[in-house]
């Protein structure tokens, strides 16, 4: 399921989707630290070697036929500023602390059954006390069992991959970014009808070690940027907020590109006008939408749809299945010939881009939609038998030391069209009656990714080949195949972007998933808009 | 894994000790949170997470900073408590800070930690997943489920001399059943139970296949306005869509369901909603037996926020209490829920209905207009016509957007409040005591045939 919004601050701090609860569990697992003078790990620590060798020893002497242990550890610096006021969260979170959390997971297969354990202390002996616990486990899982887990084979490498940035977020210090975010409050603060303005940023540093009984050894290390700047604005009793937000695989530079000092005045602009916006109505129109905007769009009812272990029931207790069948492969008409898709575990600055999968299996990237057509879906070492293939996709991934390793989606990738399709400007000419939209909303779709209801965050008319002013009270319902069916058009490569997003929740205990969606400006024509409101 | 009041006073005693500043407050949290998955009648995923940490907050004036650790060895407590101190320093002002409480503070003595939840483990719940898979074959459906089970304890302790302990251990069982063709889903569930053996998975698993076999060939019924009997998952979902606009900050800031038309005033006082609402935060409620520690350590008291649809209480953090000259409020909204119900049971409401659907759960619920409360969400897992007082059949999957601000004044019928999780997932403590509800006019927008 979705981004259950809002921040990549809270998702990382809390791990999961859903209310948050006083008294809640704290699975932060954080230690604090002084991020300019903290170093990350060393490369290739000889100890986590003899460690994982020990770990994966003990496994198969307990009678495993699979393991594996991962250790991770995440670091994360979150600034919040409202009103020119640091945030203030829970456990100091958002004010600038930065905090660690360290920890490792054994998986194991024993008697054909997935156990699994973890713990975040990191010593020899709670190593092998946490093996037996989960060799325990699966064995007492044992007698409620089916059949086996089935793994596709897979090579056994020894490497070392790392996210490429500028520069490391851990070197500059506290005190630029708060000025930072100060000085985007305070240009948004000078529109005088601004209630609120807010800014944040958010960096992760995540190093990742994972040994596999498949002979595997592999070292990875990501870093992540996130940013948002919002302002609050109220006429009447109409309140509106206006967002922009973006998150990216990157370093530092990604927040200097994003460049919210110089659209913090327009930011502020818009959120005053939505306030004082008028209905859009109801009514069958076409749509303009931007790459802000079609990111969760195409992760609701493309992405999710085509995860192989939804389709095959997996997540019905909670996630829910899909649409898609299984036959449905190489022939479903998921769309117009325009649509073209493709996932990407590849992809620079993707927030779901990686050297390898919790699996061990090496990023690739392949084609799940090819002129409309379903041709491809998301597959892991455990479901890929499922669909015939003897290899896996690469698609496992654990959000925490703590959590188990399951079957998530990568960046899925809208292609744009060729080059010399229409722009943005040439869909809105082409349009009589329409909504321009953009950035995300409200989203809410079914359990098999069919009926679909999403807003957005800002809205502007479109009459007669031109847009007019802004509306609000949009929303739009998709039912999946009839929507892409009506795509018109994409706009060209250089119009192409992607957008990061995290809060996507699945699995049980839940885990929150980070991928990027990319796409070019998109035509749809008659979408039925404006229900939710009429 | 189990922290003792002894174990957890040691620890925090040590961070007091050796912590120096203007004031000092440290929150213990650790235990084992254990799950077993199974998906299609056989086990997915099979786990038991241990952890243990300890935040450490140090004041300086209007500064203070917050660092953490999950190892409690000295050498691990000096640098979280050296780091929250440089940090402190560096750290701008915040005029938000509030001192520490001070003792005495009365907690209510709470019980939430019984044996057969505290020994509940892996082979009990292995044992569950046959028992419910075996129903399931005998009625031809798959089964998914989940059982988690969490054995946890927080505890919170400061330099004013303050201490609170509460160790909880609690499950749930939650379950979706399908037809093998995929045409038929239903669900059944309990959850936050501290008496593990009020789960009944034999009597969980019938409702839920039973329900999966009904729902096969639904009709489409067109959109608009209905009767609804919400079972007791989706009344939760519900009336979680509240939470929110309890809190009294946002409603004075002007930015709530509950302020008022004029700036800075809120709806403190009104009647919102009809006269059998009754919605009440029960610390000390003996079947829920949740914390009786609120908001930085307080001792929580029994608040009712929403008393016969008029507006009782708003939640005031005590910093906002004191800027508002408030009185503070020392329990928060979620805290030991409570939804006040009546005597009726479903089938009653269903014999009462003329014209009706009967909902089993919503799905993917999402707010579209904070102001007026508006959500959109979908049924799933069981939707039913009823007809003079009887189910009629299946009813394919319907999205729907409307507002407790508006179906709170359309109540016609509660049933008795049962333990619910109130939020998506499962995992976290959200457990309320929810009724059935019926509501008359409830606004379904279009069709989904999802199953």
């Amino acid at each position: 399921m979705s981004p259950n919004r809002r921040h990549f601050l809270q998702s990382l701090a809390a791990g999961a989707a859903g209310i948050a609860t006083t008294g809640a569990p704290r699975w932060a697992y954080a230690r604090t630290f002084d991020a300019e003078r903290e170093q990350a790990p060393a490369v290739r620590d000889p100890k986590y070697l003899e460690w994982s060798t020990a770990a994966l020893g003990e496994a198969k002497r307990l009678g495993c036929s699979y393991s594996d242990i991962r250790f991770t550890r995440n670091r994360v610096q979150s600034i919040g500023v409202r009103n020119g006021q640091i945030l203030r969260g829970g456990g100091g979170f958002g004010g600038g602390d930065a905090t660690e959390t360290y920890g490792f997971g054994v998986r194991v297969i024993h008697s054909g059954v997935w156990g699994f354990a973890s713990s975040p202390l990191v010593t020899p002996e709670e190593i092998k006390r946490v093996t037996a616990v989960a060799t325990d486990v699966a064995k007492a899982s044992a007698i409620a069992k089916k059949r086996d887990v089935q793994l596709a084979s897979v090579p056994a490498y020894d490497e070392f991959w790392a996210v490429k940035i500028e520069k490391d977020p851990w070197t500059v210090p506290l005190e630029e970014k708060i000025e930072h975010l100060r000085s985007v409050c305070s240009t948004m603060q000078k529109n005088s009808a601004v209630m609120f303005a807010v800014a944040m940023t958010s960096f992760e540093h995540e190093w990742k070690y994972l040994a596999t009984s498949e002979g595997s050894f592999i070292e990875q290390e990501f870093h992540f940027t996130s940013c948002e700047a919002s302002a609050t604005a109220r006429t009447g009793t109409q309140v509106k907020t206006r967002t922009l937000e973006r998150l990216a695989g990157a370093g530092y530079e990604f927040l200097v590109k994003a460049d919210m000092p110089g659209k913090a005045e327009q930011i502020a602009a818009e959120a005053v006008e939505h306030s004082m916006a008028k209905p859009v109505g109801q009514g069958l129109k076409d749509l303009v939408l931007l790459p802000s905007h079609l990111g969760l769009t195409i992760h609701e009812i493309v992405a999710h749809a085509t995860e192989l272990d939804r389709i095959a029931g997996y997540e019905a207790n909670y996630a829910g299945t899909s649409f898609v069948k299984l036959s449905d492969l190489g022939k479903l008409k998921y769309g117009s010939k325009h649509f073209n898709v493709n996932a990407d575990r590849t992809f620079p600055t993707g927030m779901a881009t990686v050297g390898f999968d919790d699996d061990g299996v090496k990023a690739q990237k392949w084609p799940l939609i090819k002129d409309g057509i379903l041709v491809g879906l998301q597959t892991n070492r455990e479901t890929a038998h499922l669909i015939g293939e003897k290899e896996s996709r690469g698609c496992t991934f654990a959000n925490h030391w703590r959590n188990y390793p399951f079957l998530r989606m990568p960046n899925v990738q809208l292609e744009p069209g060729p080059k010399g399709s229409p722009t943005v400007e040439q869909m809105i000419a082409d349009v009589k009656d329409g909504v321009l939209v953009d950035g995300s909303g409200s989203f809410s779709i079914d359990q098999q990714r069919y009926n679909g209801q999403f807003g957005g965050d800002a809205f502007w008319e479109i009459k007669n080949g031109k847009k007019t002013r802004m509306v609000t009270d949009f929303t739009y319902n998709a039912i999946t195949t009839d929507f892409w069916a009506n795509l018109d058009a994409v706009g060209p490569p250089e119009s192409w972007e992607h957008h990061g997003l995290t809060g996507d929740a699945k699995g049980q205990p839940v885990q929150s998933n980070h991928p990027s969606h990319g796409s070019a400006p998109c035509l749809i024509r008659k979408i039925m808009v404006g229900a939710a409101y009429s | 894994m189990s922290y003792s009041v002894e174990e957890v006073k040691t620890i925090t005693d040590k961070v007091l000790n050796m912590a120096k500043a203007d004031g000092v407050e440290v929150s213990f949290a650790g235990g084992e949170r254990s799950a077993t998955r199974y998906a299609n009648s056989t086990i997915t995923a099979n786990l038991v997470e241990h952890d243990q940490s300890v935040f450490i907050t140090v004041y300086y004036g209007l500064k203070s900073a917050t660092t953490s650790t999950h190892q409690f060895d000295d050498a691990s407590l000096k640098t979280a408590i050296e780091q929250a101190q440089e940090l402190a320093k560096r750290r701008p002002d915040n005029p938000e800070l509030m001192p520490l409480v001070k003792p005495p503070q009365e907690y209510l003595p709470i019980d939430a930690a019984l044996p057969s939840a505290v020994d509940f483990g892996p082979a009990e719940r292995a044992r569950m997943v046959a028992q419910s898979v075996a129903i399931c074959e005998k009625k031809g459906v798959l089964g998914s489920g989940y059982i988690p089970k969490l054995h946890w304890t927080d505890a919170y302790a400061n330099s004013e001399g303050l201490f609170a302990y509460y160790r909880y251990a609690e499950a749930s069982f939650i379950l979706t059943c399908r037809t093998p063709d995929g045409t038929g889903s239903g669900w059944a569930g309990t959850t936050g139970l501290k008496d593990v053996t009020r789960i009944d998975a034999g009597a969980i698993t019938e409702v839920a296949a039973d329900k999966a076999l009904k729902s096969r060939k639904p009709r489409a019924l067109e959109p608009g306005n209905y009767t609804v009997i919400l079972e007791p998952r989706p009344a939760a979902r519900f009336l979680s869509l509240l939470m929110f606009a309890l809190n009294a900050r946002p409603a004075e800031e002007g930015r709530s369901f509950m302020s008022a038309a004029e700036r800075g005033q809120t709806k403190l006082g009104q009647k919102v909603f009809g006269d059998n609402i009754t919605i009440r935060s029960d610390v000390g409620n003996t079947i829920l037996r949740q914390t009786p520690i609120g908001p930085d350590g307080l001792a929580s008291r029994p608040v009712t926020w929403i008393e016969k649809g008029a507006v009782k209480s708003l939640f005031y953090d005590r910093y906002w209490a004191k800027k508002q000259q408030k009185p503070f409020t020392p329990t928060g909204p979620t805290q030991s829920l409570v939804m006040d119900g009546g005597e009726a049971t479903v089938e009653q409401m269903i014999k009462s209905t003329k014209r009706g659907l009967l909902c089993s759960f919503f799905w993917y619920i999402r707010p579209v207009e904070q102001m007026t409360l508006l959500n959109t969400g979908m049924t799933r897992d069981g939707l039913f016509l009823i007809e003079n007082g009887e189910i009629a059949g299946p009813v394919q999957n319907f999205r729907w957007n409307d507002s407790p601000a508006r179906a709170f004044n359309n109540v016609s019928m509660l049933g008795r409040p049962v333990p619910m999780h109130i939020g998506e997932a499962y995992d976290n403590p959200g457990t309320a005591l929810v009724p059935a509800m019926k509501i008359e006019d409830f606004r379904m927008t279009s069709i989904s045939p999802a199953v």
